[in-house]
């Protein structure tokens, strides 16, 4: 049996090849429905019966921006709020996760899975949206926390920039975030750039 | 291109992607799963239809739909159903129709491999993609899809070949 007979034993295995197609009556109800998601992107119309992850987006609170301190870099993030809160009204297509500042002193541990699996939100995604304190990330992958398809991160101007500084994010850009159960941005290398070796690690924290 | 209305670019797009997009998941997944990657994958492609590489939609929208997928059976696995659903109409369940025989022992072989090179050989033999386009899927280079495309393969016909023989089948 050479490739050639193969492949085409395969592709006659085709599980999809009987698929009737879908009505178009059907596809036009999908494509608005796709669109009008979009229209509103903070609606509560979508999947409001998730009460659940409601809880949740309330309790994830963003608060700290540490990344810098234990590198010298006391200056970069130190003027912030000290009012951190999460809003839980954006209904389940996107959550909002605030960033402020705690105050406190922090220490860098040296990234590890180990430690990276006690995070509680954990997720890759791009950066669509960058404006008004508002960093709007569309997920690609979720390691962990409640599905959502876009994760806001809310922030007064000054947080935005110790944000800003402290994980980069860029427009355009592709990162991957965690965040504790207490609501902490992991900094110090947690949430980061994509790259394949922190990618890594997320699939090895998170299981895949 | 950026002067036509977003939507009217985005119906157009969508179209032509659904019925593939449909057939990729109809092959990795179960029907409710396949609805809800569905519906996330079109909802990335609305929300980021400038990043759309022109003449590399369907499989960039492949690499979308991975994603969704793999998204949607982790959330499948770990909450229990919460009416999610973002269909409108309900329409009656699709099967995949046995038209003909099914050729189980290469659909057995295929699930022995290692899940990346059982997935290459979907893209390839399912979907029809050339490495250039599996690249674009799986974000990895087109030299890297050719390498390790051929060693599927060759796994492949050794797990054919096995359980063939096993089953006292003529070898070829």
């Amino acid at each position: 049996m050479n490739d050639d007979d193969l492949i085409r034993r395969l592709h006659a295995a085709d599980p999809a090849a009987g698929l009737p197609p879908a009505g178009p009556e059907r596809v036009t109800h999908l494509l608005e429905d796709t669109m009008d998601d979009q229209t509103t992107p903070t609606e509560e119309n979508r999947r409001r019966s998730l009460l659940p992850w409601l809880a949740v987006a309330a309790a994830v609170v963003l608060v700290a921006v540490l990344a810098f301190q234990t590198r010298g870099h006391d200056d970069a993030t130190t003027t912030a709020t000290d009012r951190p809160a999460a809003s839980s009204g954006d209904g389940a297509s996107s959550q909002t996760l605030t960033v402020g500042e705690a105050g406190t002193a922090g220490k860098c541990l040296p990234p590890s899975a180990q430690y990276l699996a006690a995070a509680t939100t954990a997720f890759s995604g791009e950066v669509t949206g960058l404006q008004d304190g508002l960093a709007t990330l569309t997920v690609e992958e979720w390691y962990a926390g409640d599905e959502t398809a876009e994760v806001v991160v809310r922030a007064p101007s000054e947080d935005m920039a110790a944000l800003l500084g402290a994980v980069s994010f860029e427009q355009g850009g592709r990162y991957l975030v965690a965040a504790d159960d207490t609501g902490r941005l992991m900094v110090c290398g947690f949430s980061a750039p994509y790259d394949e070796t922190l990618a890594g690690m997320y699939a090895e924290a998170f299981g895949g | 291109m950026p002067s036509v209305d977003p939507r009217t670019r985005f119906e157009e797009l969508a179209r032509a992607l659904v019925e593939p997009l449909r057939r990729f998941l109809a092959r990795r997944t179960d029907h409710d799963t396949a609805e809800d990657a569905l519906a996330d994958t079109l909802l990335v492609l609305w929300r980021r239809l400038d990043d759309v590489p022109p003449g590399a939609a369907l499989p960039w929208a492949y690499g979308v739909a991975r994603r969704s997928l793999a998204n949607a059976e982790r959330s499948r696995r770990r909450q229990v159903r919460l009416a999610a659903k973002v269909a409108v109409v309900d329409p009656p369940r699709e099967r995949p129709d046995p038209a003909g025989p099914r050729d189980d022992v290469v659909l057995d072989a295929l699930a022995r491999l290692r899940p990346d090179e059982a997935e290459l050989l979907r893209l390839s033999a399912w979907e029809q993609l050339t490495p250039a386009e599996i690249a674009i899927v799986l974000d990895v280079t087109a030299n890297t899809v050719s390498i390790r495309l051929h060693r599927a393969r060759g796994r492949l016909a050794d797990e054919v070949r096995k359980i063939e023989a096993a089953a006292g089948h003529e070898v070829t």
